[in-house]
């Protein structure tokens, strides 16, 4: 067995195994089992023999019992559980590779694990991998097949493995371009993790941010339009309801927004200051589509969208994939309802805040004047701190920030200003999302982590929402190294290129590329349709059988018809327990067949064969067929 | 399948020789790829009997030499004599002037004499007093040599074993056939009366064919790769010479003809490479010929066949 070979394989099982390993869903035990596959194939490598028969059977059957016992009680997840058993197959495989159809076995268990694995995570990482994987799977099956036909000492291998590898890849690139593009993953919903968030449920709770505030997840990537200035207040949605220790969006109205192809429209005439904003959301608890300001426009693939009384948006349910989306807002100010009555509402156990704010708003004559006091009341007299201790029994915890601690983060100022501008007769709300981000100098692009979780203040003055921040500015975080930051670039590029490759970037680049010579017909957006999908699968059918009859024309062009027909009987005597090796002439073969009771019509046959091959005459119409003829009645 | 008159001769021989179909093939192989044959075996299994019949069955001359330790060159290829009434040296033939000499324990002559044999072997003719003089067509030697191991025997050197196409042994004949040989009739008068199935011109015919039969391309990469492996082996000292090659391709063709093919197929090869190569190999360890024969066979277990 060429080394080439023993290597592939190897490389292919490991590919596998690291595919599932590094989405992180795995068992952290199952890292052990996989570690097995090391000394299997360092004895693989070295031509040790296989286990026996019975330590691999007791293994496998150990393995399967563990399974069922993994899918039922320790993961309690079967997809998980499958993920588990491959792993450990892999391991025990590795010591049991004697056959060609034990390599194949290999092989596949990696592409299951590799599908598993897609269903798990959308990583740059996975990525590679799988290219990896397709290259040497592309090789293996190229060796395996000149090792089948035992002519492997006269193929010269690495051409045709490179030039097969390449034209995969190429092939895979047009396909991956051109392919219509469908929504979802592969069995609908994806099963990545969603990112833990809090602020964006009807519910939150006061006090929940401290954690999130020292979390680096990344939650979304942006691009912006030039017009776009700092400070990003990346608004998500609005609470109105205190009811002192958590706030609540009681008014819970949605309306379905407009839909014009992949548009959904709030504000039908774009300000012309309007900005956009390219955002790649990851897999988020919510269902919440941030946006600087009012979010006018939405591109988004989606069937429908709402809004709510407070201009949020939000996707019909949480989102499993990462989400792409543009955003067109504005950062002018919405009117408000005549009275805001929903806006007012104040928890009656609070006694000494209403005093503080009549305290504060004294003097001011206006209400924008009132909360620009209280703004900088907060701002001047209070420490950012994500270090606070909770109350003492009894005190309620906005008081205790207020008088007591006078020291916390964004929730605690912006809920103090919400209650004081209440108590001072002014309507006024919350609202959660994201402050800032970081900006990526590599790619031009804002990433926002969770640690940018923010809330902030939004009043009726004279009629409009206007925004207000009481939070003093937090203390400069540690800058994240060059290096995170190019891989973060590239992760971008990925998710920006390849997992989000939608239709219309196949019409962009279409146009891109039909510029010059004419203007194409504009494609139509392709949606998931039965007849659709039926079509992609005859596509997809109808390419591989194409495929396997060109390598068919291959095998008989290189070796002709005729020797074809002679090794399948050799590999039909072999099944039948002949003793037929590489070095078995056909004479040879005519004795085992003669040994096997098929003495005379393999004598013919043979006979038929030699002068074909050897006799330099090859045969006529009358002969093949008599040939084809000897062949099937063997 | 066989060659139709080739069967007859096959048949007429072993009716004369039981139980040696092989040996006799062999010999009926080698005449036709026009070698010669060295049979090495113990004295009395039938080597003289095996010439005698081939040149009797094919109507050819024959002439046996038997070699003895005192043996001069000129007792096999003849001397040139003063004849008084011409005033002339007249050359004498010896008896190497036959279709088929017996060169019987040629392991018995010096290497001088030996030499003197083999030169003319391989020339098909002798050169005597700057004359040369033609040997009769077909020609072949068949020699026998007693084993090694036996006392007063001076061994062939490679070189000169290396122009035998073929090294066969007879060995001992099965029950039966020694039982039977013991019954019949006294082999001399009947082998005297035996009537040919074949003449020499129908040999020299056919050895014309053989040298026409087809030898596909791939075969030529197969006979070459087993040459190359001979010379690559650990355990062989001194590999198959290219004249070594020669005579497997000649006699794997003239096999395929005694099979009734004008195509050469990887049996051919396969099946012969031990008779034709075994004696040229010069193994590491001092072992016996048959040592080679099945090394030889190894190496044929390790190269693929074309298919």
């Amino acid at each position: 067995m060429p080394r080439s070979y023993k290597l592939l394989t190897a490389l292919l099982a490991f590919t596998g195994c690291v595919g599932l390993v590094i989405t992180g869903a795995l068992n952290p035990l199952m890292l052990i089992a996989g570690a097995g596959l090391i000394p299997g194939y360092i004895r693989f490598w070295r031509g040790m023999p296989a286990l026996s028969k019975w330590t691999i059977g007791g293994l496998s059957t150990a393995t399967l019992f563990l399974f069922v016992i993994d899918a039922l009680i320790i993961t309690g997840d079967i997809f998980i559980a499958v993920a588990h058993l491959t792993i450990a197959f892999q391991a025990i495989k590795s010591f049991d590779l004697k056959e060609p159809w034990d390599h194949l076995q290999v092989y596949f268990m990696s592409l299951l694990q590799l599908i598993i694995a897609s269903e798990l995570t959308r990583s740059l990482a996975f990525g590679l991998i799988f290219i990896i994987f397709l290259i040497a799977l592309v090789a293996a099956m190229v060796i395996s097949h000149f090792l089948k036909e035992g002519a492997i000492r006269k193929v010269r291998l690495r051409g045709p493995v490179i030039t097969i590898s390449i034209l995969t890849l190429v092939v895979t690139g047009i396909f991956f371009i051109s392919a219509p593009r469908v929504k979802g993953g592969l069995w609908g919903k994806s099963r990545a993790q969603n990112i833990k968030t809090v602020g964006f449920s009807e519910k939150v709770d006061f006090g929940s941010y401290g954690d999130v505030k020292l979390d680096s997840t990344i939650v979304m990537r942006i691009e912006t339009s030039k017009n776009a200035l700092q400070p990003f207040y990346w608004r998500g949605r609005t609470l109105n309801y205190f009811d002192g220790i958590s706030w609540l969006d009681t008014i819970k109205t949605r309306t379905g927004i407009q839909k014009q192809g992949n548009t959904f429209i709030i504000i039908p005439v774009l300000p012309e200051n309007a900005l956009t904003q390219k955002i790649f959301l990851e897999p988020l608890d919510s269902e919440i589509i941030f946006g600087l300001g009012t979010i006018a426009k939405v591109e988004i693939d989606s069937r429908t969208m709402f809004v709510d009384h407070a201009g949020s948006v939000f996707t019909p349910e949480k989102s499993a994939r990462r989400l792409a989306y543009t955003v067109h807002s504005t950062l002018d100010e919405p009117l408000s309802d005549e009275d805001a009555f929903h806006y007012r509402q104040f928890p009656p156990d609070l006694k000494r805040l209403p005093e503080l704010a009549s305290e504060i708003t004294k003097g001011a004559d206006t209400t924008l004047k009132k909360a620009l006091k209280i703004e900088d009341y907060l701002k001047s007299n209070y420490k950012y701190s994500l270090k606070t201790s909770p109350p003492q029994s009894g005190v309620n915890p906005i008081e205790d920030f207020l008088f007591n601690s006078k020291q916390g983060y964004c929730e605690h100022y912006a809920t103090a200003m919400a209650l004081m501008l209440r108590a001072a007769g002014t309507p006024s709300r919350i609202v959660t999302g994201f402050l800032e981000g970081e900006k990526n100098k590599y790619g031009g692009y804002i990433i926002v982590r969770q640690s940018d979780a923010h809330s902030w203040v939004e009043a009726v003055i004279d009629g409009k929402w206007k925004k207000f921040d009481p939070t003093p500015p937090a203390p400069i975080p540690e800058m994240p190294s060059q290096v995170s930051l190019y891989l973060d670039y590239l992760k971008m590029k990925w998710y920006r290129y390849v997992v989000n490759f939608s239709s219309s970037d196949q019409k962009r680049l279409i146009d891109y590329i039909s510029m010059p010579f004419l203007k194409m017909p504009e494609m139509p957006d392709i949606k998931v349709c039965g007849v659709r999908m039926l079509a992609y699968a005859l596509v997809i059918l109808s390419s591989s059988t194409m495929l396997f009859f060109l390598l068919r024309r291959f095998r008989i062009y290189r070796y002709g018809f005729v020797t074809v027909k002679y090794l399948k009987f050799r590999n039909f005597l072999k099944r039948k327990g002949a003793n037929i090796k590489r070095s078995s002439t056909p004479s040879d073969v005519m004795k085992e067949a003669a040994r096997l009771g098929l003495g005379d019509k393999a004598a013919d046959f043979i006979a038929l064969y030699e002068r074909a091959r050897f006799g330099g005459r090859g045969m006529n119409e009358e002969e093949k067929k008599k040939y084809k003829y000897k062949y099937r009645t063997l | 399948m066989t060659n139709n008159s080739l069967k007859l001769l096959q048949e007429r021989i072993d009716s004369v020789i039981r139980g040696k179909q092989g040996a006799v093939k062999m010999a009926i192989v080698t005449l036709l790829g026009r070698g010669h044959l060295l049979i090495e075996d113990v004295p009395g299994v039938g080597k003289t009997t095996l010439a005698f019949t081939l040149a009797k069955a094919t109507n050819c001359s024959f002439q046996r030499i038997q070699f003895t330790s005192d043996m001069m060159p000129t007792d096999i290829i003849g001397v040139s004599i003063y004849n008084p009434d011409t005033k002339n040296f007249e050359f004498k033939e010896g008896p190497i002037f036959a279709n088929i000499v017996l060169a019987d324990e040629i392991n018995r002559t010096g290497p001088k004499t030996q030499s003197a044999l083999l030169e003319a072997m391989n020339e098909r003719r002798v050169s005597i007093d700057r004359k040369t003089h033609t040997l009769p067509e077909p020609f072949m030697v068949i020699a026998t040599q007693n084993p090694i191991e036996y006392h007063g025997t001076f061994p062939l050197p490679e070189s000169q074993i290396d122009r035998f196409m073929m090294h066969i042994k007879l060995g001992y004949p099965g029950y039966e056939d020694e039982k039977s040989a013991l019954l019949g009739q006294s082999s001399l008068d009947f082998l005297e009366n035996m009537q040919p199935v074949i003449t020499g011109d129908e040999i020299l015919k056919m050895q014309r064919e053989v040298d026409g039969v087809r030898v596909d391309d791939s075969l030529l990469d197969y006979l070459m790769a087993i040459i190359t492996e001979t010379r690559k082996n650990e355990k062989i000292r001194l590999g198959a010479s290219t004249r070594g090659a020669q005579f497997l391709l000649k006699a794997a063709k003239a096999n395929a003809f005694y099979e009734g093919r004008d195509y050469v197929v990887p049996g051919d090869i396969k099946d012969l490479a031990p008779t034709v190569l075994g004696h040229r190999l010069i193994l590491k360890a001092r072992t016996s010929i048959y040592d080679a024969e099945v090394i030889m066979k190894e190496i044929l277990e390790r190269i693929s066949v074309p298919v």
